[in-house]
C-alpha cells in the first residue's frame, strides 16, 4: 500500500512493462549464450572477450531499439535507456560460462 | 603475467566437464517439473478476502486516477470508501476488531501457506545439495578447465575450491567451481529449454534461502516477517491517504494545454494561468502568500496529462 502514487506511473500498464521486461531478458539470456559461444571458438581472451560482449549486446540494443521499438522506446519502457540496459548484467554471467567451456574444450584441451 | 603450461586429459573433459553441465541441466528440467506438478493449480482466494484486498485497490485506483472522473463523481466515490472503511464494511470478520489475536499457528489457512512455502524451499535446496556432494564426492580435487581472463588472487577461494595449491594461476577452475559457474550461467539454456518464467533459476533460490516460506497472494494477508496483518488498521491507513487526495479535473484548461503542446502558444501561458489560479485560491482563502506545496502538485498534473499516450506491447 503505498502512500504516494507518482502520476507518471499511471500512464504505463505495469503488467505491460513486465512482460517487455520479461521479454528483454529472454533475448538477452539467448543472445549472451549464443555470444559467449563465439567469443570461445573465436579464442578471445583477456579484455577482448569482454569488449567482444559489449559490442555484441550493444549491437543487439541497437537492433532491438531500431526495428522493434522503432526509435520510440519510450513507449514500451520506463526510460527510454532500459532498452539497453535490461538484461546486460544478467546475460553476463551466461557469456562467461559458455565463453569458458567452448575456450576450454578448443583451446585448453588439445 | 605469464600463462602456466597445464596439460590436462582429455578424459576430463569427456568424463567430468562436459557431465557435470549436462547433468545440471537435466536437474534444472526436472526440478521445473517437479515444481509445476507440486504447485497445482492456485488455490482461489474465498470471497471476503478477495474483497477485502479488491476493495483497497479500488481506493488505490481511485486516487492515481481520480483526476479523469468528474469532481462531484470522485467527492461521491471519496465519501463512500471513507465511511466503509471506517466501519470496516468489506474487513473478512467485520466485528474481530478488538478481540485479541489467537496463536497464528493454529488458523489453518497460515499453517497451510507456510507449508506451501516450505515445500517450494526444500525443492530447491535439495537438488543442489545433491549434486554439490556428487561432485565433491567423485571429483574433488579436479583441475577442469581455464578462465580465458585472469583475475587476481583474491578469486582464488573462489574459483579453485577443493585445490589446495599455493602457485597455480587464478584462472584455472576447479570442479566445484565449475559447479557454481554453471549454476549462474544456465541460467539462459533453461530459459531456452522452459520458456521465461521457468522455476530452474539459481537466482531465485538465492532469494528463496534468505526469505523463507513466504506467503502467495491467494492466502490470507501477510505481512514482510509472515504474520498476519490487522486489515482495519490497512483500511484506516488507506482511509487517511484518500482523505489527503485531493481532486484536480483532468479537463482543466486542456484548450490551452493543447495549444501549448503544438506551439501555437508560448508555454508561459500555463504557468501564468498556474500563477492566476493560486492568486484566485489564495484570495479566496484569505491568505496572502502561495505555499510550495500548492505550487507544485498542479504543475505535476499537468506534466503527467500532457505527456498522455498510449502504450503498447513490443
Amino acid at each position: 500500500m503505498s502512500a504516494q502514487i507518482n502520476p507518471d506511473d499511471a500512464l504505463y500498464v505495469d503488467m505491460f512493462i513486465a512482460k517487455n521486461a520479461q521479454t528483454m531478458n529472454f533475448i538477452r539470456s539467448s543472445y549472451s549464450a549464443v555470444l559467449g559461444l563465439a567469443a570461445g571458438t573465436l579464442g578471445l581472451t583477456n579484455l577482448s572477450g569482454f569488449i567482444f560482449y559489449l559490442l555484441g549486446s550493444t549491437f543487439l540494443s541497437v537492433l532491438i531499439f531500431a526495428l522493434k521499438t522503432k526509435g520510440q522506446a519510450g513507449l514500451y519502457f520506463r526510460k527510454s535507456l532500459d532498452v539497453f540496459t535490461e538484461g546486460v548484467s544478467g546475460g553476463l554471467f551466461s557469456y562467461i560460462l559458455f565463453w569458458t567451456l567452448l575456450y576450454g574444450i578448443i583451446h585448453v584441451y588439445d | 603475467m605469464s600463462r602456466q603450461a597445464m596439460l590436462l586429459d582429455p578424459a576430463i573433459r569427456d568424463w567430468v566437464l562436459i557431465p557435470i553441465m549436462i547433468v545440471m541441466v537435466l536437474v534444472g528440467v526436472v526440478r521445473h517439473q517437479v515444481t509445476v506438478l507440486l504447485n497445482g493449480t492456485p488455490k482461489k482466494a474465498d470471497l471476503k478476502s478477495a474483497r477485502e484486498t479488491k476493495a483497497l485497490q479500488r481506493c488505490g485506483l481511485l486516487r492515481a486516477h481520480g483526476v479523469h472522473i468528474p469532481e462531484q463523481a470522485f467527492h461521491g466515490r471519496k465519501a463512500f470508501l471513507s465511511e466503509a472503511f471506517e466501519k470496516g464494511t468489506y474487513l473478512k470478520e467485520p466485528n474481530a476488531g478488538n478481540k485479541p489475536r489467537g496463536n497464528v499457528m493454529q488458523d489453518p489457512a497460515y499453517v497451510e501457506t507456510m507449508m506451501d512455502g516450505m515445500k517450494k524451499n526444500m525443492m530447491n535446496i535439495i537438488p543442489q545439495t545433491v549434486i554439490m556432494g556428487w561432485i565433491n564426492f567423485f571429483f574433488s580435487g579436479f583441475v577442469l578447465v581455464r578462465l580465458p581472463f585472469p583475475l587476481t588472487v583474491r578469486f582464488k577461494g573462489m574459483l579453485q575450491r577443493g585445490v589446495e595449491t599455493h602457485d597455480m594461476d587464478v584462472s584455472w577452475v576447479s570442479s566445484l567451481s565449475w559447479y557454481f559457474l554453471n549454476l549462474f550461467g544456465l541460467q539462459s539454456v533453461f530459459t531456452l529449454i522452459l520458456g521465461s518464467g521457468h522455476a530452474a533459476d539459481a537466482m531465485r533460490d538465492m532469494q528463496a534461502m534468505s526469505t523463507m516460506g513466504m506467503g502467495n497472494a491467494a492466502g490470507p494477508n501477510l505481512s514482510a516477517t509472515g504474520q498476519p496483518q490487522d486489515m482495519h488498521k490497512i483500511f484506516l491507513a488507506e482511509k487517511e491517504n484518500l482523505d489527503l487526495t485531493e481532486h484536480e479535473w483532468g479537463l482543466e484548461n486542456v484548450e490551452t494545454r493543447l495549444l501549448v503542446k503544438y506551439g501555437k502558444k508560448p508555454a508561459s501561458v500555463l504557468l501564468d494561468q498556474k500563477k492566476d489560479k493560486i492568486a484566485r485560491l489564495a484570495g479566496r482563502q484569505g491568505s496572502g502568500a502561495s505555499s510550495p506545496a500548492a505550487v507544485a502538485a498542479p504543475s505535476a498534473a499537468a506534466a503527467a496529462a500532457s505527456r498522455k499516450k498510449g502504450r503498447r506491447q513490443v
